[in-house]
């Protein structure tokens, strides 16, 4: 082979060649540890014992009804996140992307602008909105409509609040760039077919965001299903979920086998409720 | 069935500060073909989005038969459009494609499955009934965008320079199945294009824009090619040959004066006010109204000679550039005979001769 010929398919290969740090890294970074956590939640060591062995008792000590309760409890919440998110992001998206005109970008930097402030932060700042002496108590106590302040900090309609607050702009931008990159001439034909606005919007505009509904969805359902910052500090750690029961035997009681097993047992379970949801959605505009 | 007329009544439109038409008046005849053309930018397409309803004009009316339509919705409409890209949707097959007007009126199944199958039958496509839109070619893209935009039977259908993304043959064999279609619905088509050749195929009867969004002329291909009212007109539509002259209005007739080359007699336009003695003219001279030969003919009003600059064989017909004077005139001459008696070539010196009837003579 010649030079030119190894220069040319080097060039056919640039592609793979360019991918291969980012497989490298995500195989060290993701993979491994991943298999370890695996590997911590089947196998056990005795005193003396050099090879671990098999053992399903780390899974059999999570068949208790408080487990399932604290999966159930994160599948709601992040089923209940995603649906608030889409109907509150999906008109959002909407405005920005087809009505905003010149105010757009303008008003993109506005919904980023949260990103810039750290986490812990957002979160704490809403312990001025909620609190009992914070923006809502207050409000509403003005109006007259309330005498004493609602107990809403710490509270599993505080942990909904925050996530929705922090998870919506990870639903607004898929649905923006769908949104943005569709055709007006697909909602023009339809108004000239003589469908109304809202005939448009069913039968046209949201079956063609549906890639961004999608896609937007499990961006905000799989990482609220582990979520533990804002379970911890709005929800005030009263209610165990999927992630801070995580971070306790993690961090905490320093259980890693048990820990592991849980880990691996509420991925499954996002998983499988991940796949269901894809093929429901999929299933209800065909 | 009761056909329904066109009428913009004094449309003006702005888009963006930029001014589209002034003060727009047009009478488009119910149950015929009507193109629209004009160069690009001239606004055919502003107006066709007018009439369908994308646009409200800032000022004036637009009717539909009698009904004043200005203010209605698109959806009201019952015009309807076939879209320059198509805009099928990609989400439905072509079967609910062509549905669509209908599914969304509630219309029960089983007429919908009647009616698209009719309408597929129309186009020739009754066989893709089931097919995504993107495994679909351009050519039969079309003809589902077509089925769709008929099926609800509207009173217009407006088409968008609907072939323009197609190839030579295909575009031949589309222009004469819309003719078809238009005879079998004998609804009011408005067919906006920029080719004018595709215009005078289609048409009952057109409208020429110019850049200006201004209607230039409107009448019949035949007319409007034979007898263009101002020399946009005679360029913009087929090619031709434009002279520089004067006029001269005496007892012996009428003549141009062209300089380099002579003067010819001519048939002047008799109730223009700038068809006078002496008065600047442009004489609009097409190439196939040209006769050209080596040898001298009898019979003809004019008469020039010139040199042959350029011959472009064309198969069917043969183009000659030939120069005379400070100008290159365009000839036509049908190939008749696989051996011509006489051969023309390059640098020869040849005759143009034409009759006084077939000029045009315009407003300079």
């Amino acid at each position: 082979m010649n030079n030119k010929s190894v220069r040319t398919q080097f060039a056919k290969q640039f592609s793979f060649f360019m991918a291969i740090p980012a497989f490298v890294w995500v195989f060290i970074c993701f993979y491994i540890p991943l298999l370890t956590i695996i590997a911590r939640s089947l196998l056990t060591r005795s005193p003396g014992e050099i090879i671990p062995h098999f053992t399903p008792d780390y899974y059999a000590q999570l068949f208790e009804l408080k487990y399932f309760h604290v999966i159930w409890r994160s599948l709601l919440l992040a089923f209940g996140t995603s649906v608030s998110c889409l109907l509150i992001g999906y008109p959002v998206a909407y405005f920005l992307a087809r009505k905003a005109r010149s105010a757009k970008n303008i008003l993109l930097f506005f919904l980023m602008l949260p990103f810039a402030v750290n986490l812990l932060v957002q979160a704490y700042a809403w312990f001025f909105v909620l609190g009992k002496s914070g923006l809502i108590n207050q409000a509403l106590m003005m109006l007259g409509l309330i005498s004493d302040p609602l107990n809403i900090l710490n509270t599993p309609v505080a942990v909904y609040i925050g996530m929705i607050y922090c998870y919506v702009p990870f639903m607004i931008m898929p649905l923006y760039a769908v949104l943005e990159k569709l055709d007006q001439r697909f909602v023009e034909a339809s108004f000239d077919l003589g469908a109304d606005w809202f005939k448009t919007m069913w039968r046209v505009v949201l079956p063609l965001s549906m890639p961004g509904i999608v896609t937007g969805f499990f961006l905000v359902f799989i990482p609220v299903f582990g979520e533990f910052v804002i379970p911890n500090l709005l929800g005030g750690n009263k209610q165990m979920f999927v992630g801070s029961l995580i971070s306790f035997y993690f961090l905490i009681t320093r259980n890693l086998a048990v820990g592991s097993a849980f880990t691996c047992l509420s991925g499954i379970i996002v998983l499988t409720a991940a796949v269901f949801t894809y093929w429901r959605l999929k299933k209800l505009w065909a | 069935m009761e056909t329904k007329s066109i009428k913009l009544e004094h449309v003006k439109k702005n888009y963006r500060d930029e001014e589209v038409f002034q003060d727009l008046n047009l009478f488009i005849p119910g149950g015929k073909f009507f193109a629209i053309l004009g160069p690009s930018g001239s606004g055919k397409t502003t107006l066709l989005r007018l009439i369908a309803g994308f646009e409200k004009p800032d000022t004036g009316r637009i009717y539909l038969g009698n009904q004043d339509i200005t203010d209605l919705s698109i959806f009201e409409r019952r015009v309807n459009t076939v879209f320059q890209n198509y805009a099928l949707f990609p989400h439905l097959n072509v079967f609910e494609n062509v549905a669509y007007a209908l599914t969304i009126r509630n219309v029960p199944k089983d007429e919908i499955a009647d009616r698209v199958a009719q309408a597929l039958k129309m186009v020739h496509l009754e066989k893709l009934m089931y097919r995504p839109i993107n495994q679909l070619s351009g050519g039969q893209q079309q003809r589902i965008a077509l089925a769709r935009a008929v099926i609800n039977r509207p009173d217009v259908l407006l088409l968008d320079e609907p072939l323009a993304a197609l190839d030579l043959k295909l575009r031949e064999r589309m222009l004469i199945e819309l003719i078809e279609l238009q005879d079998a619905l004998g609804s009011t088509f408005v067919y906006i294009t920029h080719d004018q050749s595709e215009a005078l195929t289609v048409s009952d009867s057109m409208a020429i824009m110019n850049s200006e969004g201004e209607i230039a002329q409107v009448g019949t291909p035949k007319s409007i090619y034979e007898f263009p009212a101002s020399s946009f007109v005679a360029k913009f539509v087929g090619t031709t040959n434009m002279f520089k002259g004067t006029l001269r209005v005496d007892e012996n007739g009428e003549r141009i004066v062209i300089d380099t080359l002579g003067d010819f007699a001519v048939v002047a336009p008799k109730d223009k006010s700038w068809v006078y003695d002496k008065a600047p003219a442009l004489m609009s001279l097409r190439p196939e109204k040209i006769e050209i030969s080596k040898q001298p003919i009898e019979g003809f009003a004019n008469h020039i000679a010139g040199t042959v600059k350029n011959i472009v064989y064309q198969g069917s017909s043969t183009r000659y550039l030939i120069e005379a004077g400070d100008y290159v005139i365009h000839v036509f001459e049908q190939n008749e005979e696989h051996f011509p008696t006489e051969v023309i070539d390059y640098d020869d010196t040849v005759n143009l001769y034409w009759q006084k009837e077939n000029v045009v003579i315009l407003e300079r």
